[in-house]
Formats: structure tokens, sequence, C-alpha cells
């Protein structure tokens, strides 16, 4: 301890220790030398016995210093000054070093930012770890009654809660909001399910006890966003009314800005208000409920799976073809499941690109410690043993990745922020993302990993130099060690192993991508606009006026120049929710529960097939004819008609999909068949589906006064038109307003915007992994032109001796040229094999490529090849030019 | 005084404190050269010692509080830095001396005894 501050203290007072050491040392040579002209030599000699007798002066005082204070301290402060002036000095290595290294640990911060973000913290709520889905397969919802049953009977949760999609038309929001009505999105939610996630409103209360009750259910909280959005802030909006579907809802709470819920679906809830769920407390078959619980304290996983497995066991048996296929999944894997494996192989994509950046830097490093080995030598002289050497190189190194990566945090900045914006909707939590404390540590790390990577191997060379041989060499340039050549290969052949996995990787992303391109939508998506109009809230929500409403609006729009054809259907393929529904054939025995025929339904206007050009195969579409005096049709897909009537003609067979058990079923005539479109996922093969005419179905239109009516409080109008799309936007929506200003028009979109959203994580998995192959490919490209140039430059007199002893150009060519090419080779060898284990952990990302896609392999081979060639040609063109007498003169 | 001799050998790592805090306390307060002059006569010229090395010692010893430096002036009036040894020197030297002498009676056995 003594002696740990005694060091402190003389780190500060350096200059007076120098002092006292020298006329230490100073007294001491005079004695040994008075003692040895004692013996009879001269002073001369004396003086130089003396020396001999006390060793390395300077060595001496470089281990008293060592002793006597944190030398390296003191040695680090000069190291960095020393290290700045030699960085300076080299302008251009400087430059090209720092930005390799930027480059690389800019994209790697860039991505890792998005990682931590997503990945590592995705849930701002409390205890996140213990939140779980009970879901159908993991994903799908669950009938109310099944879901009572769960809450009541399970054990191993503290809380269990449910949500609903809702989307009200929220109208006059407030005294000096003009906005037209707007369609929202929000959940209906069980009372307990905000409390259980843990997470304390900005202003007012969650709901309470009695609030989830038929008739006291109109509460509403609201979301930060909206509450800025359409209520500008107003801290008095606490307990006053807002009207939503044409209802008045109280204010109760609003929540703070980073709460956002839920999490992996209806990401876009701004609201929630009470679920009271009426008379579905006994639907069993309807599946519409998301349910979230919370893990009791002590209660594993694995424990709440076998306690929900046996009990959803018992009910099956109790309520058949009810309560199957329901897992209990951490909520962090619903939210970020589909991302995260390739969140991971981006991260590793970079460190591919910060590697080869390293390698790059460490033969650049080499070929200039060759060049100081003069300097080097002198140092070693003067008393710098190899660890402060290594140390002095060290530092240089560091210095140069701290460069780096200050540039390399200004990419990230700005890199992050482009993410961001391209970033598609599917990243959840992406606008938290940020350069925060996490992110810092991380480049800290990666600042320090990476001056060692690229700077130990150098460092070690360097230092290692066997000191009267440098000196007496002087600037002879043809003496490189074989040890470092051999370095200087492995470091080029590494970069062509990583640039080559990583292009493996790029190229199969871009043959997926365009495999995926390539599918056919089974509609033609150009030239068509789309939008949903919500009639909620409105007069013409009334229960028989919205088939009039509906019917008008398409007729009215059908008028408007530009336009050739418009129609409407519930939910748009890629884009909307996808329904599913038993139903029954005529003429067939009755199915058990949960085994009969099941398809895809949606509810369309007459002029959807049309405009969407969704080509009719057999019989006919659904036209203005088939309104609610006619006999019920339906139209099927393809999927449907192979499926359940293979080898028939399914057109003029009668099918029933009644909701309520009713002993008379309603049947309803195959017409047609179409093509199968894409339906709730575009990689997806097709289910089969069931077109319903909405004109026909007075229950979803809201006659009848049945719980069915919410289906059909709004449609997406589809308009097909000349042009571009978007010009017809404004004019429909104005067609829309002319028959009322208060009906919601939202998700104004273009079908071709619909599928580049459904494609956009492909695209975005695409453009990253694009980006960083092609920027892999130019660091191995500089990286083996720099070695060439390099070797061409050292070798410039054994060139010339050989073109004097007769070596055509041909021959020098070629001997350069196949120098450049093993290294490739070696490379390539290495970087097959990594690339065939990473593509298989590719495999899940792919559509339509095998992960060892011989086209993508062999074309990344060319690709590497050509970069190989053009980066050494230029070096061994200048080895061409050699003129011997002017090489060997050099000398 | 310094000789060529082939057979001289180089100081044990870690034994040089123990040498020299020795030979500070038998002999009083010494000047670095001193301290040299002693260890090569005890030693017959077999130890073999750059003077310089000396002083990495000496500040360590220094800075643990063993010795204490103090400028003085030697016989032939030249200045010097002279060490002695301190109270805490003598408590040290005691401990590592007990200590030196197990692991060399230990190092001994091992060797006659061939184990």
């Amino acid at each position: 301890m003594r002696r740990f501050l005694s060091r402190l203290a003389n780190l500060f007072r350096s200059r007076t220790a120098e002092r006292e050491l020298a006329r230490e040392i100073q007294s001491h040579l005079a004695m040994l030398q008075e003692e040895f002209e004692r013996r009879g030599s001269s002073p001369e000699q004396a003086k130089q016995a003396a020396r001999r007798a006390y060793g390395g002066v300077e060595q001496a005082k470089e281990l008293h210093r060592e002793a006597r204070s944190f030398i390296w301290i003191e040695h680090l402060i000069k190291d960095v000054r020393f290290g700045a002036r030699s960085l300076l000095r080299t302008p251009g290595f400087t430059l090209v070093a720092v930005t390799a290294l930027a480059v690389g640990i800019g994209a790697d911060t860039a991505i890792f930012s998005v990682v931590s973000s997503v990945l590592l913290r995705p849930l701002a709520y409390k205890d996140p770890d213990r939140l779980v889905t009970l879901l159908h397969h993991g994903t799908g919802p669950v009938a109310t009654a099944n879901y009572i049953d769960w809450r009541d009977q399970c054990r191993s949760f503290e809380a269990m809660g449910a949500a609903d999609y809702w989307s009200p038309n929220l109208t006059n929001a407030h005294p000096s909001d003009s906005n037209p009505t707007e369609h929202l999105y929000g959940l209906k939610v069980t009372r307990n399910l905000l409390p259980l996630l843990g997470v304390e409103p900005l202003l007012g209360r969650l709901f309470v006890p009695g609030e989830d009750q038929v008739g006291s259910d109109h509460e509403v909280i609201l979301s930060y966003r909206l509450w800025l959005r359409r209520f500008n802030r107003d801290t008095n909006l606490l307990g006053k009314s807002v009207t939503l579907d044409g209802e008045p809802y109280t204010v109760v709470g609003v929540m703070p800005p980073s709460f956002h819920f839920a999490p992996f679906w209806a990401t876009h809830a701004e609201l929630w208000v009470p679920d009271a769920f009426g008379d579905s407390i006994h639907d069993r078959g309807g599946n519409h409920l998301r349910v979230f619980a919370r893990l009791k304290a002590g209660v594993t996983l694995a424990q709440a799976r076998a306690e929900v497995a046996t009990i959803t066991s018992r009910l099956e048996k109790q309520y058949p073809a009810t309560n199957r296929w329901v897992s209990v999944t951490p909520l962090k894997e619903n939210v970020v499941g589909k991302i995260e494996r390739p969140l991971l192989l981006l991260l590793g994509a970079v460190g591919f690109v910060l590697l080869i950046a390293c390698a790059n830097v460490a033969h650049m490093l080499l070929a200039r410690t060759s060049d100081r080995r003069k300097e080097i030598a002198v140092r070693t002289a003067m008393g710098a043993g190899r660890p402060r050497m290594i140390a002095q190189f060290l530092t240089e190194n560091l210095l140069l990745a701290a460069i780096g990566a200050f540039m390399g945090l200004l990419l990230a900045l700005a890199g992050t922020k482009t993410l961001v914006a391209l970033s598609p909707e599917y990243i959840p939590h992406v606008e938290t993302l940020a350069i925060d404390h996490y992110v810092l540590l991380f480049l800290l790390a990666v600042t320090v990993l990476t001056a060692l990577v690229f700077g130990l191997a150098p460092a070690m060379h360097a230092a290692a130099g066997n000191l009267s041989d440098a000196l007496k060499e002087g600037s002879r340039g043809d003496s490189d060690g074989i040890r470092r050549n051999r370095l200087r290969s492995f470091l080029v052949a590494s970069e062509f192993a990583l640039a080559f996995v990583l292009l493996i990787g790029a190229g199969l992303m871009i043959r997926s991508f365009f495999v995926l391109q390539s599918v056919d939508p089974g509609f033609n998506p150009h030239n068509v606009l789309s939008m949903v109009v919500s009639v909620a809230g409105t007069t013409e929500a009334e229960p028989n006026r919205r088939a009039i409403f509906y019917r008008h609006l398409l007729q009215k729009v059908r008028t408007l120049p530009g336009v050739n054809s418009a129609g409407a259907i519930n939910h748009l393929p890629l884009a909307g929710d996808m329904w599913d529904r038993a139903f029954e054939i005529e003429g067939r025995p009755k199915p058990r529960p949960g085994e009969g025929p099941d398809a895809v339904y949606r509810i369309v206007m007459p002029g959807y097939f049309q405009t969407m050009q969704l080509p009719l195969r057999r019989g006919r579409a659904i036209t203005d004819g088939d309104d609610a005096r006619a006999p019920g049709v339906v139209v099927i897909n393809e999927r449907a008609a192979r499926e359940y009537w293979p080898g028939e003609d399914p057109v003029g067979k009668r099918i029933a999909i009644d909701e309520e058990k009713s002993s008379q079923p309603t049947w309803l005539t195959v017409t047609g068949v179409v093509a199968n479109a894409k339906q709730m996922d575009w990689a997806s093969a097709p289910y089969p589906e069931i077109y319903i005419a909405a004109l026909q179905t007075p229950a979803f239109l809201g006659e009848g006064g049945t719980k069915l009516a919410v289906h059909m409080t709004y449609i997406t109008l589809v308009v097909r038109g000349d042009g571009n799309p978007a010009d017809l936007a404004s004019a429909v929506k104005q067609t829309v307003w002319s028959f009322d200003r208060n009906l919601a028009i939202s998700e104004v979109s273009t079908m071709e915007r619909v599928i580049a959203e459904a494609n956009a994580q492909p695209r975005f998995e695409m453009l990253l992994l694009g980006l960083f192959g092609a920027v892999a490919l130019l660091l191995a490209a500089v990286g083996i032109y720099g070695v060439m140039s390099y070797s061409v430059s050292r070798r410039t007199r054994e060139i010339g001796i050989r073109i004097a002893l007769g070596a055509n150009r041909a021959d020098v060519l070629r001997m350069v040229g196949l120098q450049a090419i093993g290294q490739a080779l070696a490379g390539m060898a290495a970087g097959v094999a990594g690339a065939v284990l990473v593509s298989k952990l590719m495999a899940r990302m792919l559509y339509g490529v095998q992960p060892t896609d011989p086209a993508t392999f062999a074309g990344v081979a060319v690709v590497l090849g050509l970069a190989t060639l053009l980066a050494a040609f230029v070096p061994a063109r200048r080895a061409t030019r050699i003129e011997p007498m002017t090489a060997l003169r050099n000398e | 005084m310094p000789s060529e001799s082939a057979d001289r050998i180089a100081v044990l790592q870690g034994t040089l404190d123990l040498i020299v805090l020795r030979t500070v306390q038998t002999m009083g307060p010494l000047h670095a050269y001193a301290i040299a002059m002693r260890l090569q006569q005890l030693s017959n010229d077999l130890l073999r010692l750059n003077q310089g090395t000396l002083y990495p010692a000496l500040v360590r010893l220094e800075q643990q509080g063993h010795i204490k430096g103090a400028w003085g002036k030697t016989d032939s009036n030249r200045e010097a830095k002279f060490y002695s040894i301190t109270r805490a020197g003598e408590k040290a030297l005691a401990e590592e001396t007990l200590r030196w002498r197990r692991m060399s009676g230990l190092v001994d056995k091992l060797i006659s005894e061939g184990a």
C-alpha cells in the first residue's frame, strides 16, 4: 500500500526523481572509475571499464523508472503523443486505416444498437421475462369461454388477462380539434390486463373493478401519442368524454410515452377500453382474444406449460374440438421470434466486415513496421525493452482504433437513423433505438478488441526484429522475412474467406428476394388504389343503411374520371386480417365439431374480382344482381375447389357457413372459382378461401342486430385507374366525404405498396446483407491490392534481375498474378467451408433457394475472382514496367 | 573487482532485495557502489551483476519503507546517497531470511536425496 502511494506520488514528480537518479548514477560511475584508475588504468580506459561494469545506463534508468512509479502511465502519455505524431507523419496510411476501421466499427455499432434495443430489451414492462402469452399455435387468438376457464383454473399465474382488437372512429375529439373523423386502432382489454404489465399511467388511473361490466364499460385510456396528437396534451381531459363510434367514453387515464401494447400484434393500438364480454362468455368457437399472463414467482415456464396442457386436455374432453394446440410462449418470443435470427446474422455479418477491415489494417501496419525497422532498432538500443516496444505499438494502434471508433460512431449515428427509416414495421421497438450506454460500452469493447486484433501480430513482429541486422541492413528493401510474408498471405487469405462467406449470405438473400419478387400474387397489383372507409359512429352505420351506402359509394367512385373499376372487400389480401371458419357441404354427412371443412372467408362487394384482376377460372363472379333478394352465392378459390371437390366441378354445389347453430342451414351456391390470391403473408401457400357476397349477408351489415354487425362497420375500397393510382386518392376521398363528412378514411395505399410492405422484411435483410457484402468485397480488394503493390515494390530488384536475365513481361505478369490468385484461392477454399455452415443457419430466411445454391456459390467465386484479378492487375503491370537498370541502380 | 570469470551466476529472481537488505543491515549505511562492491567481494566474484540493476531493488526497498536513503559524503569527499535499514526493514529481513532458509533447505533436500 505504502509502495503504491509512493509510486503514485512519483508519477507527479518524475522530473525530480529523474534528476536524483542521474545524480546517484553519476556518483556511482565516478567511484567505479576511480577504482579502475587506482588499479592503473588510464582515465579513458577507466571510464570505459566503469561503464561496462555498471551495465547499460539507459537500461538501468528504465528499470529504475519501472520500479519507481507506475511507469506505464508515464509511458502511455508519451506513447500517445508519439503515436499521434507518427500517425500524422503518414497521413495517407492513417486516412485509409481510419476509414476502414470507421466503416467496420460504425456498421457494427449501428447493428448492435438495433440488437440492443430490439433483442436485449424489447419489452418496456415490469419483469418482462415473467410475461407469457396463451395462444393457439403460439400466435393465434382464442375463444372467450376458453380464456375464462384457463383464468379460473390455472394456478401458475399471478394474473391472466385478454385483449381484443377494436378499431373505432373518433369524432370531435376536442374543441380545438378540427380534424376529420379518424379511424383509430385500439384494444378492448380485460380489467386486469394493464395492471399485470406493471406500467403506471402518466395521468389518471387504470381500469377499476366494475368497469368491465356491460353498461359500465365506456371508459377509455389513451396513449401518449394520441393524447398529444388529438387532445393537445390537455391535462383537464380526465373525466371528460370523447366520442368513439358515436358513443361517449370517459377518459380515465393517459399512458406514458414509452408504453406500447400489444407488442407483437395490433402494435398501432392507441387507446384501450374495457372488454365487457357480454354474451361471448359462452363462445368456444369464435377465436378473437389474445391472452397474456404473468408467471407467479418461483413457477417456471415448463411448470406453467405442464399445467396448461393438463387443463386444456381436460377441457377438450369436456368440449370437443376446443382447447387444442394452446401453447404458452414467453412474450419476448412472440415479439422478437421472427427477427431474432436475421438480426443476429446481420450482427455476424458486420462482425465479418470489421474483421476484414482489421486484416486490412494489420497488413498495412506490417508494411509500415518494415519501413520503421531502423527507428525501432534505434529505440531498442536506447534502452526500450521488448514489452515496452510492444506497448508503444499497441498504444499507437489503440489510438488508430480510437479515431476509427469515433468516426465509426458518427457513421453509426447516421446509420441508425437510416436504419429506423428503412426498417419495416416488423421490427418491434425500433422507435426506441438509440446510441445509449449499452451501445457505447459495446463500442469501447469493440475498439479495444479491434486494436488488439489488427495490432498485436504486427507489433510483436516489429519488436522481435534483430537489432544489429536492422541497423546494418539500412534501407535495403528485399529482405523481408519469410515469416512476415507468411503472415501477410494469411491475412489476405482470411480476408477472402470472410468476404466469401459474407457474399454468399448476401447472394442467397438477393436470390431469395428475386424469387419472392417473381411470385404471382394471383391478382394484378398495378394501378390499384385501396383505402379503408369506416361508417362506425355515423348515420351510415345504421341498420339498413350500410348496404345502400356502400353500393352508392361504389357506383359514384366508378364514374370518377380515370377510374376503370371499383370494388370492395372487408380485409385486403396481405394487409388486413384473415378470418377462418368451418362450413358444411350440402349432401355430405354432417361433420363432427372441429373436423369439417374450413376456409378463410372474405366478404366482397361486386366489382372486387374485376378491379383486382383476380382471374375467374370457372363460372361467374359476384355481381350487383346478387343482392338480398337473390339466392345466396359464394365464389371460392382454386385451392378450395381442389381440396373439397377433387375431380368435381364445384360450380352449382351448395355450402352453409352459418355462424349461429340453426336447425335450418342457409345454403349458398358456388357460382365461380377464382385464382388463388395471396392471403396473410407473401411466402405462404394459399389456404382454401371463400368469398361471400356482402349484399347478401344482412347480418354483417347490421340488420337484425346480431353481434356480427361489427363485421362490416368498415370496408376496404379498391379502385383501378389508368395511371398512377395515388393520383386518384383525393378524388376518391372527396367522393366518400360527399356522402358524410364524418366518415373515417384510413390506410390509403396502393396495392403495389401493400405488396412491398409484405416483403419489407426480406427486402430489409437483403439490402443490409447486400451492403455489407459490397463493403466486404471492396475491403478485400483493397487488401489484395495493398499486399500486391507492397510485394511488387519490395521485389523490384528481384524482378529487375529476372528481366535483365531474360524473363519477358508475360512471365513477370504471370508470376505476380499467380501469387495473388494463390492467396485468393486459399481464402476461398476456407470461405466455402464457412459459407456452407453459415448458409445452413440462414435456411429459414430463404425462399425458393437452397442454402447451398450452386449458382450463388459459383457467382460469388467468380465475382471475388474478378475482384482479385482487378486488384492484382495494377501492381502486376507496374512490375512488368520495371526497368532492370533503374531497379538495380536503386540499391 | 569485476573480472571475466566464466562461471558467474545470475542473481536468482527475487533474491536481490533480500541480499541488498542484509548487506545494508550488517554494514550500516552504504551507497549503491559500496553495496555492489560488497556483494562482489562476498561472492568471490561469482555473482554476475550489472551494477545498474541494483537501482530498481533499492527503489523498491525504499518505497516499501525497508531502507531509507539520505545524501551524504564518502571518505573521498564525494557526494552519494547512503541507504540504511529501517525498523520495518529489520522485521522484513527476519521474515524473509526465515522463508529463504526453509525454501533453500527444501530445495537442497530435494536435490540431494533425489526426492
